[in-house]
């Protein structure tokens, strides 16, 4: 059966299910809850830094470039009143903890030849 | 074969006298991360004078490496498979106060004697600025068969390139899986401690390419997964071809080469001026390593097929990629542009030692699986030698370990039978009363008794009068 918690988003920007981490990304438009995981080797994206085009992330373990797109297409169904949110988890039994975090992926993109 | 006294110090005589040190009765070591002889202790100098370029092969360059391995690793946590109970007099023993002592006395002269020689055997290339640092290394990997791609960094891996030099003469050998199975034997030296010389640069404080380095570091732990870590998986490929997994279970097989090789990237970390030559020889070592890796698998699966499991492999050919361009963007060039034109000669020794240490290292490797590949061709009954006959009596429980010599020889076995231990067979060569094998310079080799009681005489040929100017 799913799972619905609420966090308020004034105070917590990452939720952990089991040893699965999601954080809140702002990337124009709704914040997003996604996976903080990066496709090549699982890197941490939500320290990664935005592309100057605010299109993508840069994953700081070997640079590769996740399309925001992508990102978007494994995030949690996250449904935003205020600083209310609901989130719909996945089946399962993990516990479910929320936290806020420094997030290097809200911050305004990088500059310079890493980007 | 017996510990030749030499003008060595006493400390390195009270050293290689340790009884973990010295050998046993088996041809291969396991279970016990301990127990590392040393062998015949050359060289007449007691190390005092450093080994020139043509002694790279000799007995005192085995030697010193077999001491300096033991020496670095005496520095790594190193624990027995089958609970630390097995070897407990020997871990109390490896790590000691007084093996401790007397390695921290004897380990820089034989750095000395054992690396002096790189300083001499390449001449350094004027490369002064970060410009000229850029272009010298793009030209060498470039050299090297590797050039950057064209968003300047390194290629990715072109799987089904033709493998050519060492990989393919594996696979052209009589006894391919011997031939591959001594060149997994050399990697593992380092891949079952993958990353501990690493470790040593990691700590203190040293800006950006510290964090760098820890996520090379990352990658090479498996982030921490024990299942994904690089060692993990080269000892599933070691078990999936019958190889054993414990370290140095074959250590009477790493060849001289090798011993140096390993050996110098431990030097560079323990003795932190040398971080320099380091980071470069790193950044130079995983730029390659990633079609070198590709090659390799393609060679294992090509000798072995289907049933090696060669992921070690192609997580190499994967991930160094990215590696190569990580080292290159942000220690090779991080460095230079960060400390300046101090530093850039030093990286440029780094890179210039990695490549002479891999060059010698694949022309040892070469003419050892040459020559072990077909000993019988190597076996007579002709006796054309000097009248220095040395005469020794093995039985089969005597010490065994492997050494090289510096001169031809030729060993006659006069009485019963003995094995020649050339590679890590267990299809050892066995010469009988009256067969003469032809023992090339430098190549290493282990005699045991195959009957109660073998007499051997090993006599130096007359024609190889060496002058060592190769
Ligand atoms: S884990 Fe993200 S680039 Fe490798």
């Amino acid at each position: 059966m799913a799972r619905v918690i609420v966090i308020d988003l004034s105070r917590h920007n990452t939720v952990y299910v089991g040893h699965d981490r999601y954080f809140v990304l702002h990337a124009g438009g709704p914040p997003l809850l996604v996976r903080d995981h990066c496709p090549h080797r699982g890197g941490p994206l939500s320290l990664a830094r935005p592309t100057p085009d605010g299109r993508r992330l840069s994953c700081p373990w070997h640079g590769t470039k996740v399309g925001v797109s992508a990102v978007r297409r494994g995030c949690l169904p996250m449904v935003r009143s205020g600083d209310e949110a609901v989130v719909l988890l996945p089946d399962g039994t993990e516990p479910v903890s929320v936290l806020r975090k420094e997030v290097l992926a809200n911050l305004p993109a990088e500059t310079g030849p890493a980007c | 074969m017996t510990i030749i006294e030499t003008a060595q110090s006493p400390a390195l005589a009270a050293y290689c006298a340790q009884p973990i040190f010295r050998p046993g009765p088996d041809v291969y070591i396991t279970g016990n991360p301990y127990r590392r002889p040393i062998g015949p202790v050359g060289p007449a100098s007691g190390f005092a004078v450093p080994a020139t370029l043509a002694e790279f092969l000799g007995p005192g360059q085995l030697a010193a490496g077999r001491i300096l391995c033991n020496a670095y690793e005496s520095d790594m946590i190193l624990l027995p498979a089958a609970g630390l109970a097995t070897a407990k007099d020997d871990f109390d023993l490896f790590y000691g106060d007084e093996i401790r002592r007397l390695r921290d006395t004897v380990r820089p002269g034989l750095e000395r004697y054992a690396f002096s020689f790189l300083d001499d055997a390449v001449p350094a290339p004027p490369v002064r600025t970060l410009d000229d640092l850029q272009e010298y290394f793009l030209a060498e990997v470039g050299g090297a068969g590797a050039p950057a791609d064209a968003s300047g960094v390194n290629p990715a891996v072109d799987p089904a390139a033709p493998v050519g030099g060492t990989m393919r003469a594996i696979t052209e050998c009589r006894h391919p899986e011997e031939a591959a199975g001594l060149h997994l034997i050399q990697l593992a030296l380092d891949a079952l401690t993958e990353a501990s010389a690493m470790a040593r640069n990691l700590g203190g404080s040293y800006g950006t390419e510290q964090s760098e380095l820890f996520k090379i570091f990352n990658d090479e732990f498996g982030y921490g997964v024990y299942g994904a870590k690089h060692s993990t998986i080269f000892k599933e490929m070691l078990a999936s071809v019958g190889l054993r997994t414990d370290l140095h279970a074959y250590w009477n097989f790493y060849l001289t080469s090798s011993l140096i090789g390993v050996n110098y990237f431990n030097w560079l970390t323990e003795d932190h001026r040398g971080m320099f030559r380091y980071m470069a020889a790193v950044t130079y070592l995983e730029w390659l390593f990633a079609q070198g890796f590709a090659d390799t698998g393609v060679m294992l699966r090509a000798v072995y097929g289907d049933r090696v499991d060669a992921k070690y492999c192609d997580e190499h050919a994967h991930i160094d990629v990215h590696h190569g361009r990580m080292t290159y963007e942000n220690l090779l060039l991080g460095l230079a542009r960060a400390h300046g034109e101090i530093v850039i000669p030093e990286l440029v020794r780094g890179i210039e030692d990695t490549k002479l240490l891999l060059r010698l290292g694949d022309e040892d490797f070469r003419a050892q699986i040459a020559w072990a590949d077909d000993l019988a061709a190597h076996t007579g009954t002709r006796t054309d030698a000097r009248d220095d006959a040395s005469v020794t009596t093995l039985r089969p429980d005597d010490p065994f370990t492997t050494g090289v010599h510096d001169a031809d020889l030729l060993v006659e076995v006069e009485d019963g039978a003995v094995h020649v231990h050339a590679w890590a067979t267990d299809r050892p060569h066995l010469l009988e009363k009256g067969d003469v094998l032809h023992v090339p310079a430098h190549r290493l080799h282990g005699l045991k008794a195959a009957s109660p009681r073998a007499r051997v005489a090993t006599r130096t040929v007359e024609t190889a009068e060496r002058t060592h100017d190769a």
